[in-house]
């Protein structure tokens, strides 16, 4: 135990020697649930833009608890940083530390995460938008008729928008018809969660639906190879979903894959513009309200399918 | 003269029941010097309070581990109990009568669990993974999967967030449960026959202590602490999700094992799962002082539970097991 104790505190005693060589703008970033490739997305983003600009970037992972999230804030604000940047971050729980973090002078920038009085300002896409155009878009590929199985999260502000939307295009148009859904239930542990019930509902209701609708792109690729190992194939059955990415833009492409269409919300880009907001506002103190009037600086999304799917390694924006 | 293999047995006895403890002082200097913010009053307060569920929890393991039973649905319990306190409070229940659902939820899965592993001798390790189980779905089917997020009532919230002469409240909450725990361990007779049950549970019967009773109060009392937790952690964050305790299993365990290995090194201790939750909130606070990425924290963590399982292993197969039965 005690060699193993004298290791670890050799390691630290390297991390902090490194960290003790570091100069300029401290800026901290975390990240909800690095295992989400969003959240990833954003904070590998952040963290890169961060460093291009020379500034000592301290990137976090919460792992999914809110515990470790409002643990996190706590320590960073006793750090001194200059900055944070939340990604995915869950503002109305992080509220006493978020007000923690204002008292103290330091400014919080967050990304999809909702917004705060403490906060400067959320970097989002309007969910409500998205959702509505890969509802609608479902809807126009089955032709406005058939049935649809849907994969829905309950626990995420966007992937819930994403679902009302639906629900609202649904009930406008009757002749389409949900089968069944799968909520999932387990944040942790969601691939398996997702696999075990859309293995599921797709074989209770084989053949009989011609669209899946899945509320993120993770549960999306799960529910690809689920009905290509069923046999499946491209064009029998419309499956869409909401994010974007090389893996997506890969199954869009690929012929023996059922992925027909992904709204991509650029998340890099929104990496980037966190920290060009936090440059502005905390480093060169230029006016919030130069950056952005309200509260939400809004990015677009960019629906994709067949039609306009980039190579690989490229973007759509 | 002195003696120098009596010196050298001394300190390497020492070195046995305190080595954890010179670590922790170790890793604290190494922060202190390297890092201004990390012995400010405020930071250290800080980790303070951010131990405090862990070690609430690990103590309630740690009762557990005492009576020689593992309780690995202490986290679900907790998440569950979270999850009704902060739905009746959402609909206006009085704050008194939503805690104490909390708490008597997280006693009837400790006495649960009791009853399944002594009266229908299910192995504690399976009991309990089954109650967990049933405690998550209870708390999904509650709740939907979203969370109770929104400003609850400001006299439940400075339940966790107050304090008194500026000391945060959650930092007294969790020295009250350690001293109470170890009061109760060390010096009444029901925490006395806890721990020979756990120690030697054939020799504790013959001398007519009453073992299955002693495992059914060792398991409520973590179901307790599972509770109580519950109720701080909802006053903390103003929140209460299905999964908001999921995080502290593993933590919590290796808290309590890494306690194993000092103060009563082999034994599950109090005060040892007290240095053991400090230990990784030192170590979690100074890795983010220090600027450490997180992925070197979840290594640094997963090579203190290594650590402390190698040197605790035995009790803690005792329990998984059910040697000691």
């Amino acid at each position: 135990m005690r060699k193993v104790l004298g290791l670890a505190v050799a390691m630290a005693a390297t991390l902090l020697a490194q960290d003790a060589g570091a100069q300029g703008f401290k800026l901290g970033v975390i990240a909800f649930q690095m295992s989400s490739e969003t959240h990833a997305r954003v904070a590998n983003a952040v963290e890169a833009a961060g460093k291009a600009r020379g500034w000592d970037v301290t990137l976090l992972n919460s792992r999914g608890s809110m515990p470790e999230h409002a643990a996190q804030l706590d320590n960073l604000v006793q750090s001194g940083v200059g900055g944070i940047v939340l990604a995915m971050g869950k503002t109305v729980e992080l509220d006493a530390q978020l007000a923690a973090a204002k008292a103290k002078g330091i400014s919080v920038v967050t990304v999809m995460s909702g917004t705060s009085p403490h906060t400067l300002l959320d970097v989002a896409v309007d969910d409500f938008a998205a959702g509505a155009k890969m509802a609608t878009y479902l809807l126009n590929r089955m032709n406005y008729r058939g049935s649809v199985l849907l994969q829905r999260y309950e626990g995420n502000v966007s992937t819930r928008a994403r679902g009302k939307v639906l629900d609202a295009v649904l009930s406008e148009n009757k002749a389409v018809t949900v089968l069944d859904a799968h909520v999932m239930a387990r944040p942790q542990g969601w691939r398996e969660d997702v696999k075990a019930g859309m293995e599921a509902l797709t074989l209770k209701h084989q053949g009989k639906f011609q669209g899946i609708w899945a509320s993120f792109d993770g549960q999306a690729f799960i529910i690809d190879d689920i009905l290509r190992e069923k046999g499946v194939k491209k064009g029998d059955v419309a499956l869409v979903s909401i994010d974007g990415g090389q893996e997506t833009f890969k199954r869009i492409r690929d012929p023996n894959s059922l992925m027909t269409a992904s709204v991509a919300i650029p998340f890099e880009v929104m990496g980037s513009r966190a920290v060009e907001a936090m440059e502005a506002i905390a480093v060169k103190k230029t006016a919030k309200e130069k950056i952005v009037a309200g509260p939400v600086l809004m990015v677009d999304t960019v629906l994709v399918d067949g039609s306009n799917v980039p190579a690989d390694g490229k973007w759509p924006w | 003269m002195s003696d120098p293999a009596g010196r050298g047995q001394h300190l390497r006895r020492a070195l046995e029941l305190y080595g954890t403890v010179l670590a922790l002082a170790v890793l604290v200097v190494v922060f202190a010097l390297t890092s201004d913010a990390f012995l400010r009053t405020a930071n250290l307060l800080n980790i303070a309070k951010q131990i405090s569920f862990l070690t609430i929890l690990g103590v309630g393991f740690t009762l557990a581990l005492a009576a020689a039973e593992l309780d690995l649905s202490f986290a679900n319990v907790c998440s569950l109990a979270s999850v009704a306190v902060g739905g009746l409070l959402t609909v206006g229940w009085p704050i008194a009568g939503a805690v104490a659902v909390g708490l008597a939820i997280g006693a009837a899965f400790g006495l649960a669990n009791g009853v399944l592993v002594t009266r229908l001798k299910v192995p504690s390790l399976i009991a309990t993974l089954a109650t967990a189980s049933i405690a998550n779905g209870i708390a999904f089917a509650i709740t939907g999967g979203v969370a109770y997020v929104g400003r609850l009532a400001e006299p439940f919230l400075a339940l966790a967030r107050a304090s008194v002469l500026g000391m945060p409240v959650l930092v007294l909450w969790t020295a009250g449960v350690v001293t109470l725990a170890q009061v109760f361990v060390a010096t009444t007779r029901p925490g006395l026959h806890l721990v020979m049950t756990g120690e030697a549970e054939a020799a504790a019967r013959l001398a007519g202590i009453r073992t299955r009773s002693m495992k059914v109060l060792a398991l409520a009392l973590s179901g307790l602490a599972a509770g109580l937790t519950a109720v701080l952690l909802t006053a903390s964050l103003s929140s209460a999700g299905p999964t908001i305790a999921y995080d502290f299993l593993m933590r919590g365990i290796a808290a309590v094992l890494l306690g194993m290995t000092t103060i009563e090194p082999g034994r599950p201790n109090v005060p040892g799962t007290l240095v053991g939750a400090l230990m990784i909130g030192v170590l979690t606070n100074g890795l983010t002082l220090a600027g450490a990425p997180y992925y070197v924290q979840d290594v640094m963590l997963g090579v203190i539970i290594l650590g402390s399982v190698g040197l605790s292993a035995s009790q803690l197969k005792r329990a998984a097991f059910g040697l000691g039965h």
